[in-house]
């Protein structure tokens, strides 16, 4: 038995899966937000999985700065979509992105 | 002379092997129950606990610098800003709990004690990683030497984010049309 690069990249995929889920199913901007950190975060594992098991421990710094830098994006991602969603709750009362159909 | 030569071995430690299986299990889990949970404020919960499961995920493959940012930059920052939303908008009810309750005293010592375990464990074993004290330095070359466009377009980024974020929370709202308003443009 043993964690290798393969076990950690069907993580990383399944995850990416889940957040594809919740930005194409659900209507909530609070839990498509959430979505497309759980897509940020996979590709960040998928990085240090690669800098830690593949050919990127040539330059195992490689694919820590790269997740570093996804997770500051994330970050700034999700302060921007925030503000959006409430403003779009002050307007509507709700986070449901299609709340203005009536 | 091969480009690529023998790859990394995988993990084999049992231990190791089997704490990152349950990691990732319990990851996919809290993020499913994320994304299907109907309660907001259980899903950005779910979410802070996938934050730090991708943590503990780091803990075993990354080195401890990114485990640290992680835990206390990132999880710190999306729970914060997720909280102060819920808090502007649909409202978190506060705790009936005082603070200086013999609750609080308790829990604030419990979780005193499992973060100087955890932090003795680290800093006496080499289990999971060795903690390196030079890697700080190395990733501080790597990100200011190797990537310097990627660092000033980061710089840029989080300062444009910084001011979006203020200018439309600063932004006055408009009347929804359902409550009698006019807006410009389609009502589609």
């Amino acid at each position: 038995m043993s964690a290798g690069l393969n076990l950690v990249l069907v993580a990383s995929a399944a995850l990416f899966a889940v957040g594809a889920f919740a930005l194409v199913a659900r209507r909530s901007a609070v839990i498509m937000l959430l979505g497309t950190q759980f897509m940020f975060m996979a590709g960040s594992i998928a990085f240090v999985a690669f800098a830690q098991f593949g050919i990127g421990k040539i330059h195992s710094t490689a694919g820590t700065s790269m997740a570093l830098y996804a997770g500051a994006v994330a970050v700034a991602e999700l302060a921007v979509g925030l503000a959006m969603a409430a403003l779009i709750y002050r307007q509507h009362r709700s986070f449901a992105l299609d709340a203005d159909r009536g | 002379m091969p480009l690529i030569g023998a790859l990394p071995q995988p993990i084999t430690s049992a231990p190791v092997v089997l704490f990152v299986y349950l990691v990732l299990i319990l990851l996919l889990g809290s993020a499913l129950a994320s994304v299907l949970l109907r309660n907001t404020l259980y899903a950005v919960g779910a979410f802070a606990a996938s934050m730090v499961l991708v943590a503990l995920l780091y803990l075993a493959i990354a080195p401890f610098l990114l485990v640290a940012i992680q835990l206390l930059v990132f999880t710190t920052v999306s729970a914060a800003l997720l909280i102060g939303l819920l808090r502007a908008t649909t409202g978190v009810r506060t705790s009936s709990v005082g603070r200086l309750s013999p609750e609080w005293v308790i829990g604030a010592a419990l979780s005193a004690v499992m973060f100087a375990m955890l932090a003795l464990v680290l800093g006496a074993t080499a289990w999971p990683v060795q903690v390196c004290c030079a890697l700080p330095l190395r990733l501080g070359d790597t990100l200011t030497n190797d990537y310097p466009v990627a660092f000033a377009v980061l710089a840029v980024i989080l300062a444009s984010a910084a001011l979006g974020t203020g200018l439309l929370l600063a932004a006055p709202t408009l009347p929804s049309p359902r409550r009698g308003g006019s807006r410009s443009g389609s009502s589609q």
